[in-house]
């Protein structure tokens, strides 16, 4: 089948099996690597992409769903603020080792940050639970958040 | 000018690796797809014992069996340890099948969905023979032999007699404990992957693969294959987390590379995550049967041990299928001083996935058994469980110091770390609350863990490599960009920025201008790999004599170029200095490559690239330790345990960088974490493995970490170059003992203990039910 989706802003017709999901057709076809699959079945969050401008599992949608759908991948994040405020303070508080689980965090990390400005880490710790990390235990991924959260607070 | 104090030896850098993860551009082996690229889905065992007695394929796919790839030698890791019984592991099965995901046909095709097509199509024949899936069922006289040429079910028996039955008569205290630990997936979040390529022009296999021990893995295949090992080339690109389980020899890696050398293309297989689970959930099974006796001090009087480690059904290269059961016998007395000991140590065959050394090795569960059996003892002699500790810790004036089984401690103060670990949680407050009736619980639990043992440890255990001199290569590039080549793997550990502070150290280079080239065995010096917290003691070393090296040649040059002795010039900040006069090391390397006219002819010819080997002198190993506390509530209506409080007090010798120093123990002990409490692989009697998403096999996740506080301490090795010690496996030792010492503190009121891990609410309620509570 042929699907016509934006992909990072441009617009991109690719053809799929029905039985591909996003996330493969993203690293196959369009060659965005960027996304990591971690597990195939919703759980571990590495595949977290926004779709339609909120995360979503690209493992768990079809690639023939997403016809019309605008999907932003860590690689469509140049130009973001946000995006760039995470990165800084992802390096600062060692939020990442082996990467794998990094792209996937980000994407849920802008989200918490513009979604829940007032989060406390009890609630950045709820927002992360769908996304696993086997590396860092975590601590620098919460503190990295917090971080971007107050001074974002305190810009305002 | 001594080269910048943040940027050196100690430095919390930032890390030169994060920025291509932060956007996305690291590069794993699932990311790299050539042209005519082949993918495979692997037909494997659904059963865990049987005689396989065909495969009927589908027509016209390219499906290959053991038949069809004639020419691969079996995989074999012996030991020379007395009594070994080695098994062969053959690529594809041959004549049985020993465990369920066990590697039968590969199915190839273009993509991965149709590969999986073809297996799916494929039929089976096989007739269904007893499964062996307990590791004490293993050992019961009469089970079935899982290799019918074996006398019984055990790769290795280890034993260390005393007699120790005089004990009764004059202990205060005596326990007595059956304890068991499930056995676990080390789930690193990318699994594994091979992209097999041959190179006609070369007459060379390349085999891109997510390795831990790049060269270990040619070494094998070139053995397996027949190949010489200028005929291979390992390639591991990044790599999402490894923690032991991608320190093998794949069936995989020679099955592709089989079919890439007949095939002509490049061939491909990508491990997905119920292939993980349920073909490689493969470590942390153990079974104590333990007795102490102590004095009424809770000094010991002495400890017997009777352990076995379920190995599964084949010995992995290059490990082994004994290193972990017996090294029981030489790490359980831990870091005490222990005055008399009897073990017994069985790698016992089952049907079920090969084991794999994982993060901490055996000392997780060691640890368990022996720090659970001090608080038994604490309990029955109505002591603080710190008390029986200190009463047994080898003490710092001890230093160095052997113990009974000849383990080499190089230096330390042990008993500080319990004091400061017990002084940072509020004991008296955790006491109050129990007075008040409350299930909350205080555990502590303290280990040591030798890392970096070299040569004279490894020898005796005969396994198909035994590491040596570590290499490295430092050269300058005719720009003065250092490029630093190591043939060990940086997965998470950070070596790119860690390696670069101690040649920065060394040097003085600016670690911007420090380039490491690790990963692929055309480009680097060889290596048995990263494991056994072996890097940062061992690369380190080894760097920082390849960079000392490199440093006298651009002192050689250097004096030429200011036209004075070599006596008279130093090395400052990146500068060969001669009183007020100065080159930079860039101009030495543009001289040396690009400008030679200006040189004398007599000028030292050595060059600008050095390899160098290191070993620390003595290479017993060093041991980092620490001391984990925790307080821990216990919900008796649901069995359900919540930390409240993690304290950890680590030594890990000289910190080359604390900010990657608590990275590694963060991480280690959120996996620990999941050993004590979530992380299980169960099977059923016929060796089913019974999870098979991450859905029923639980890792920890944000919210089952509490926010953790860790003191250090810093006692240098006397033996490494920069007194650093190796402690990447750490974190996750100390967790599951405290844990469960901090959960049976809560719920000793009520009598009731748990023995078995992982404590899971179903598992505390089953104790209090036996104890008449719930």
């Amino acid at each position: 089948m042929s699907i016509t989706l934006a992909v990072n802003g441009a617009l991109a017709t690719v053809a799929a099996e029905p039985r591909t999901h996003l996330a493969d057709l993203l690293r196959g076809e369009l060659l965005l690597t960027g996304t990591h699959l971690g597990c195939e079945h919703g759980v571990c969050g590495a595949c977290t992409v926004e779709v339609d401008g909120a995360p979503a599992r690209s493992c768990l949608i079809h690639a023939g769903a997403c016809g019309g759908a605008s999907v932003r991948t860590i690689e469509g994040f140049a130009e973001d603020a946000v995006m760039a405020a995470l990165r800084e303070s992802f390096s600062a508080e060692h939020a990442l080792q082996c990467g794998y689980c990094t792209p996937g965090m980000l994407v849920v990390a802008r989200d918490i940050v513009l979604r829940l400005p007032d989060a406390d880490e009890a609630r950045v710790r709820e927002e992360l639970a769908g996304n696993l990390c086997r590396c860092t235990g975590y601590r620098g991924i919460v503190r990295a958040i917090l971080g971007v959260l107050a001074a974002r607070r305190a810009a305002a | 000018m001594t080269p910048t104090p943040s940027k050196g030896v100690g430095a919390s850098l930032r890390r030169k690796e994060d920025a291509r993860f932060l956007h996305g551009r690291g590069r794993y082996v699932g990311d790299i797809r050539p042209a005519g690229t082949l993918e495979v889905a692997f037909l494997r065992s659904p059963v865990a014992h049987a005689r396989l007695l065909g495969v009927q394929k589908p027509d016209g796919g390219l499906v290959f069996t053991a038949a069809d790839l004639p020419g691969i030698a079996p995989i074999r890791a012996n030991s020379a340890l007395p009594g070994f019984r080695a098994s062969d592991q053959p690529a594809l099965a041959q004549g049985k099948l020993r465990h369920v995901g066990e590697l039968i046909a590969a199915c190839v095709a273009p993509s991965r969905a149709e590969a999986e097509d073809l297996a799916a199509a494929c039929l089976l024949d096989y007739e269904a023979l007893p499964v062996i899936a307990d590791m004490l069922a293993a050992r019961a006289p009469g089970a079935a032999l899982i290799h019918e040429h074996w006398p019984d079910n055990a790769f290795l028996e280890t034993r260390r007699d005393e007699d120790l039955s005089d004990l009764d008569a004059c202990a205060a205290a005596k326990v007595h404990r059956r304890l068991r630990t499930a056995r676990q997936h080390m789930a690193p979040l990318e699994g594994r992957g091979v992209l097999a390529e041959w190179d006609p022009r070369l007459e060379q296999l390349i085999v891109t693969t997510a390795a831990q021990m790049p060269h270990v893995t040619k070494t094998g295949l070139a053995e397996c294959l027949g190949l010489d090992e200028g005929q291979v080339r390992v390639v591991a690109p990044d790599v999402g987390g490894g923690f032991g389980y991608k320190g093998i020899l794949l069936a995989e890696e020679l099955v592709c590379a089989a079919l890439a050398m007949r095939l002509g293309r490049p061939v491909r297989w990508i491990e997905d995550r119920l292939e993980q689970l349920t073909a490689n959930a493969n470590c942390r099974e153990h079974y104590y049967d333990v007795t102490a006796w102590a004095d009424e001090q809770g000094k010991l009087l002495g400890v017997e041990v009777d352990a076995t480690v379920d190995a599964g059904a084949y010995s992995l290269y290059p490990f082994s299928a004994c290193l972990e059961a017996a090294q029981i016998g030489s790490i359980f007395p831990g870091p005490y001083t222990l005055p008399r000991f009897r073990f017994r140590t069985v790698s016992a065959c089952t049907n079920k996935p090969p084991i794999l050394p994982y993060r901490g090795v055996a000392r997780t569960g060691v640890c368990y058994a022996m720090e659970t059996t001090l608080d038994a003892l604490a309990r029955q002699l109505k002591l603080p469980p710190e008390a029986v500790r200190q009463a047994n810790l080898v003490p710092p004036d001890a230093m160095p110091y052997r113990n009974l089984v000849g383990k080499v401690f190089d230096s330390g103060d042990y008993p500080e770390a319990l004091r400061r670990a017990v002084a940072a949680v509020d004991v008296a407050a955790v006491r109050a609350r129990q007075a008040a009736g409350e299930a909350v619980g205080f555990g502590l639990s303290v280990f040591c863990e030798q890392g970096a043992h070299g040569t004279s440890v490894y020898h005796g255990w005969g396994i198909p490599f035994v590491p040596g001199f570590e290499q490295a290569q430092a050269r300058f590039t005719p720009d003065g960009v250092l490029e630093l080549r190591v043939g060990l793997h940086s997965h998470g550990q950070g070596l790119e920025t860690t390696l670069a502070q101690v040649a920065h150290e060394i040097l003085g280079v600016d670690p911007a201008r420090v380039r490491l080239v690790h990963g692929d065995t055309a480009l680097t010096p060889y290596s048995t790999g990263t494991w056994g917290s072996r890097a940062m003691v061992m690369a380190g070393g080894a760097v920082a004599e390849a960079c000392r090296q490199l440093g006298e040649r651009a002192l050689a040059i250097g004096a030429a170029l200011l036209q004075t002795d070599r006596a008279s010039v130093r090395l400052v900040a990146g500068q060969v200095v001669a009183g007020d006069a100065a080159v930079s090391l860039d101009q030495v390397a543009r001289t040396w490559f690009r400008s030679p006219q200006n040189l004398p002819t007599d000028v030292d010819r050595g060059g600008l690239e050095v390899t160098a080997g290191y070993r620390p002198d003595p290479d017993t190993g060093t041991h980092s330790y620490a001391a984990h506390a925790v307080v821990a509530k216990v919900c008796t209506e649901t069995g359900m345990v919540t930390l409240e409080q993690y304290v950890i007090v680590e030594d890990g010798g000289v910190l080359v960088n604390p900010m990657i120093v608590d990275g590694q123990v963060l991480g280690g002990v959120a996996q620990g974490i999941g050993t004590a409490l979530y992380e299980e692989m169960p099977f059923d009697t016929e060796g089913q493995p019974l999870a098979g998403t991450l859905a029923d096999y639980l890792l920890p996740g944000a919210t089952e970490v509490p926010d953790i506080r860790i003191d250090h301490m810093e006692t240098p090795s006397p033996w490494t170059r920069f007194g650093q010690k190796g402690l990447g496996e750490s974190g996750a030792i100390g967790p599951p003992a405290a844990i469960v010492n901090a959960i049976n503190d809560a719920l000793a009121p009520l009598g009731a203990e748990v023995l078995d891990l992982p404590a899971t609410p179903a598992r505390v309620l089953a104790a209090l039910t036996k104890a008449g509570r719930a």
